[in-house]
């Protein structure tokens, strides 16, 4: 929640707006955009607002190479609110081998987690803050195989995904033939659980998973786990839990909470978890 | 673990001449880069899919023993040591099998809390051996705390009575 309140004072906060269209732009990327907002603002002449951007760098190509912090510098007036927003200037002005992903740049596809500042974090979400003057450190996500500069390896994630068999499992057809139904009592325990995009922001910054993430699960998948096990429509309850009945996959989990402290979408998997190790306890 | 890489630098550092100054910026730098102990201890292995990419991760048999009757009987024993701590204080003294109920439950409590920390930091895929010997470690001293906690409690005053005269000895 206190990630969900933060990102929405931050939106809510801002004084200028972002993007302004101007008649006749050339639609590309935010930071053209920007750039025509600010040229329609030459007139106030605003000083530039300077920031510097620390990113993690290591190139595939060069593995001997030791990874390395490298500077950039955006005046903010010509770049967007959020942190994508330079990342995508960057890009496409001052260095084009900078790689990340990216996608829907709205928090709904997951594809531009990264650690910000020590946080695991959306970037698309992640405000820039303009007020203090201190430099803008940009990491890929902790203890993951980095593929190239932020791009992380998360094969063992989608691995254990697939593992928890996240669709619908049903023997009995419905009575009369048409969907599955369920109360409005039933579908709401699944609120809190299906927003879940899986970005991994939760499962990289938990130190268990860092230790042991050939065999704990990771809240994001657990969290998913929980999502089916309270399905009233789902009729493999047992089987999903003895799949998580065992030393490792459920119960190297010590409630630290970082996966609730940093998820970008305000959910809770230290809830979830804990959920899952109360029903399977009695 | 950053103070560690940073020690270490500065010893790299006071072999090559150069000046303090540059010692510690360089230092500095390096150390707030460098996140992680240059120990070489249990380092990151080269990363290894197990079968395809496209595989679900192994899933392995259910063992509830060491699952959720073991996460229960946990918090049962957690649970249990609060009034048994508390009792004392508000009994001065406990009777001998109370006394003995309190220190099998504060045994078991260690023991597991032990055994969480060996799973978590010993992992059995890579160090298999080392697993082994903590395990046992473990469980050879647990029998021996035992064994000294049952002399002491049979042949001497017992545990809440020795902490009390201790407290106001």
């Amino acid at each position: 929640m206190a990630a969900l309140r933060s990102t929405t004072t931050r939106l809510l906060g801002s004084a200028r707006p972002a993007f302004r269209l101007p008649a006749a732009a050339p639609v590309r990327g935010f930071a053209q955009l920007a750039d025509a907002a600010q040229e329609s603002a030459t007139a106030t002449a605003e000083p530039a607002k300077l920031k510097t951007f620390q990113i993690y760098r290591w190139n595939p190509d060069t593995p001997t190479e030791k990874p390395r912090m490298q500077s950039y510098t955006l005046d903010l007036n010509k770049t967007g609110p959020m942190v994508l927003d330079a990342l995508i200037r960057i890009k496409n002005e001052l260095d084009p081998t900078l790689t990340f992903r990216r996608s829907c740049r709205e928090g709904i596809c997951g594809s531009c987690a990264m650690n910000i500042n020590g946080t695991n974090t959306l970037a698309c979400l992640c405000r820039i803050p303009a007020e203090d003057s201190a430099e803008l450190k940009i990491y890929p996500l902790p203890h993951t195989y980095v593929v190239k500069d932020l791009v992380p390896d998360l094969t063992q994630f989608y691995k254990q995904y697939k593992s928890i068999k996240p669709y619908l499992q049903r023997d009995t057809p419905s009575p009369d033939g048409k969907e599955y139904r369920q109360t409005k009592e039933d579908r709401k325990k699944l609120d809190g659980l299906y927003e879940c995009i899986l970005c991994a922001c939760c499962s990289t910054s938990c130190p268990s998973y860092w230790w042991n993430s050939e065999e704990y699960l990771g809240p994001a998948i657990l969290l998913q786990s929980y999502r089916w096990l309270i399905d009233s429509r789902d009729e493999r309850t047992a089987q999903r839990q003895d799949a998580l009945n065992n030393s490792m996959s459920l119960y190297r989990c010590h409630t630290i909470l970082n996966c609730t402290r940093t998820c970008p979408k305000g959910l809770n998997p230290g809830l979830a978890i804990a959920q899952i190790k109360k029903q399977m306890a009695f | 673990m950053a103070s560690i890489a940073r020690s270490a630098l500065l010893r790299q550092a006071t072999a090559a001449p150069i000046t303090r100054q540059s010692v510690i910026a360089s230092s500095l730098r390096a150390a707030a880069f460098h996140t992680t102990s240059r120990r070489s201890l249990l380092p990151p292995l080269p990363q290894r899919v197990e079968g395809s990419v496209n595989d679900p991760a192994p899933v392995p048999d259910p063992s509830p023993s060491h699952g959720s009757y073991h996460w229960t009987f946990d918090r049962l024993v957690a649970a249990s040591l609060i009034p048994l701590s508390v009792a004392p204080f508000a009994a001065g003294s406990l009777n001998p099998t109370l006394d003995a109920v309190l220190c099998a439950t504060l045994l078991i409590h260690s023991h597991t809390g032990f055994q969480n920390i060996i799973i978590d930091y010993i992992p059995k895929k890579r160090t298999p051996r080392a697993r082994r010997i903590f395990t046992w470690g473990l469980n050879a001293a647990t029998v021996v705390v035992g064994l000294a906690l049952y002399e002491f409690e049979t042949t001497d005053v017992g545990l809440t009575e020795a902490i009390k005269r201790v407290w106001t000895a």
